[in-house]
């Protein structure tokens, strides 16, 4: 099992906008991987396509070319049957996304039995241990609207593990969050990790990336600048570009 | 006084009719809102599904409709079609009526349902289709009963838009109130004005609680969208 679980293989994605004359590149020639139980977090300025590199493997972003491979399974195929590789592939938005026309635990069931086509009773089992699990047991039946970002995003997580994903892809997951319950969800991110789940994780929580990352990739225009360890990359950065943002947000 | 006593005596002698016409009414409005809201709700859907053909003959078909006069329409559908000489294009009033109507109302539906399936905001779908729905199960489970919400307050509007058109009925000779209240004003030409507020008052009895039921509908539902952190 030596194979990497995330194959990104020089994957371009250029945007033609009228608004301006030259097309954007937000993914230029982007190739790396991504090995079982290996956590890789991207982190860059904005507009740097570490959003767009992440939304691609789960194919929610298509790409101009070049091919991306999720445990031998080509995303980037138009044969691939997309919604089953999606069931496999964990997904979870800065702004939660969660179904606000149903409870905590309806959100967490709904996929499963659609999807996964568990019974009722199955799913409920799994929603409600995956509630305790991420710490919020009681809110079963509240609705999104009547949760807090922190809860509304720990529902989200869960939602996500119901389907028993072999990767896990985290799109600035605590953006969107109060500065006191981020790092209640990063530590929830890390027990992720430690569990030894497959992650990519676009985040710009730096003690998150030094304390829970195996590798750091830094990302600027679209394209991968530098990419070493944690301890590496933030003591010691080797370009200028990582240098000047280090320096910006450190 | 006299006066009133003459009123009431009038209000006694047209009730019936105007009641049967009120019922025509009802019933025709209820008839187009429901094949109408069938056929927005098919076309609506169909129109966000991202196929350009269909969703250019489905705006061509929303331009015919919206940039005519509903009289119009009807005087086609009641006159022109069977002028063709086509067995089951020659429509009798009541028939002509539902179609017409029915077609009238679906243009307003067809937007209605189109625009509320593109408000309801684009992460919903995302995190389904993440999940590994496939987009009919997303349009199914998440994207239109949240949508369905959002079109509460404009049906309303529609509703009541279709029940005053059906006034416009009368000019070919459909029996429903307007016309009932013409041939009552034919025979007491001298209560005109009185003839023509007692039809209004029956409408105000039929619109009115529609629009109360709509706003109950709107609180009890949930309207325009819940609050995201």
């Amino acid at each position: 099992m030596n194979e990497p679980m995330i194959v990104i293989d020089s994957i371009c994605k250029t945007y033609h906008l009228k608004t301006r004359p030259e097309p954007v590149r937000a993914l230029d020639n982007v190739s790396n991987h991504v090995d079982r139980g290996e956590v890789v977090v991207v982190i860059g300025p904005s507009g740097s396509g570490k959003s767009t590199l992440l939304r691609s493997l789960n194919a929610l972003q298509s790409v101009d070319s070049g091919r991306i491979v999720i445990d031998g399974i080509e995303v980037t195929n138009k044969k691939t049957d997309i919604n089953k590789l999606r069931a496999e592939v964990g997904m979870v938005f800065q702004h939660f996304n969660l179904f606000q026309h149903k409870t905590a635990l309806e959100n967490i069931v709904m996929p499963q039995m659609i999807v996964a086509k568990r019974t009722r009773e199955e799913a409920e089992d799994i929603a409600n241990d995956l509630l305790q699990k991420v710490g919020i047991p009681d809110r079963a039946n509240n609705y999104p609207s009547m949760l807090s970002g922190g809860q509304q995003q720990r529902v989200a997580i869960a939602r996500s593990l119901a389907m028993k994903p072999k990767v896990m892809l985290f799109d600035e997951a605590t953006s969107a969050l109060d500065p006191e319950t981020v790092g209640g969800v990063l530590e929830l991110m890390r027990d992720l990790a430690l569990g030894g789940m497959t992650m990519a994780v676009v985040t710009h929580e730096m003690g998150f990336a030094r304390e829970a990352a195996d590798r750091v990739i830094f990302m600027d225009e679209g394209a991968i600048i530098e990419e070493n360890t944690p301890a590496n990359f933030f003591d010691d950065p080797q370009t200028d570009r990582a240098q000047n943002f280090l320096r910006q947000i450190l | 006084m006299d006066l009133i006593a003459d009123k009431i005596s009038i209000i006694q002698s047209l009730w019936p009719t105007m009641l049967k016409g009120l019922w025509m009414t009802f019933q025709v409005s209820m008839l187009a809102i429901l094949l109408g809201s069938l056929i927005g709700f098919t076309l609506g859907v169909a129109k966000t599904l991202g196929y350009f053909v269909l969703e250019k003959l489905i705006n061509g078909y929303l331009h015919i409709l919206r940039g005519s006069p509903y009289l119009v329409q009807l005087y086609i559908i009641y006159f022109v079609l069977p002028s063709t000489g086509i067995a089951w294009l020659s429509f009798d009033s009541y028939t002509a009526a539902v179609v017409s109507l029915s077609l009238y109302t679906s243009s307003y539906v067809t937007e209605i349902v189109a625009s509320a399936i593109v408000a309801v905001p684009s992460g919903q779908s995302e995190a389904a289709r993440s999940v590994g729905m496939t987009r009919a199960q997303t349009y199914r489970n998440v994207v239109i009963p949240q949508a369905l919400k959002l079109t509460i307050p404009p049906m309303a509007s529609v509703y009541v838009i279709v029940i005053k058109s059906t006034a416009i009925l009368s000019v070919i000779g459909f029996a429903e109130l307007t016309r009932a209240g013409e041939i009552a004003i034919m025979r007491m030409p001298g209560d005109i004005m009185f003839i023509y507020c007692m039809i209004a008052a029956f409408y105000f009895m039929y619109c009115y609680p529609v629009l109360r039921f709509s706003k109950w509908a709107e609180g009890r539902f949930g309207s325009a969208g819940q609050i995201e952190h």
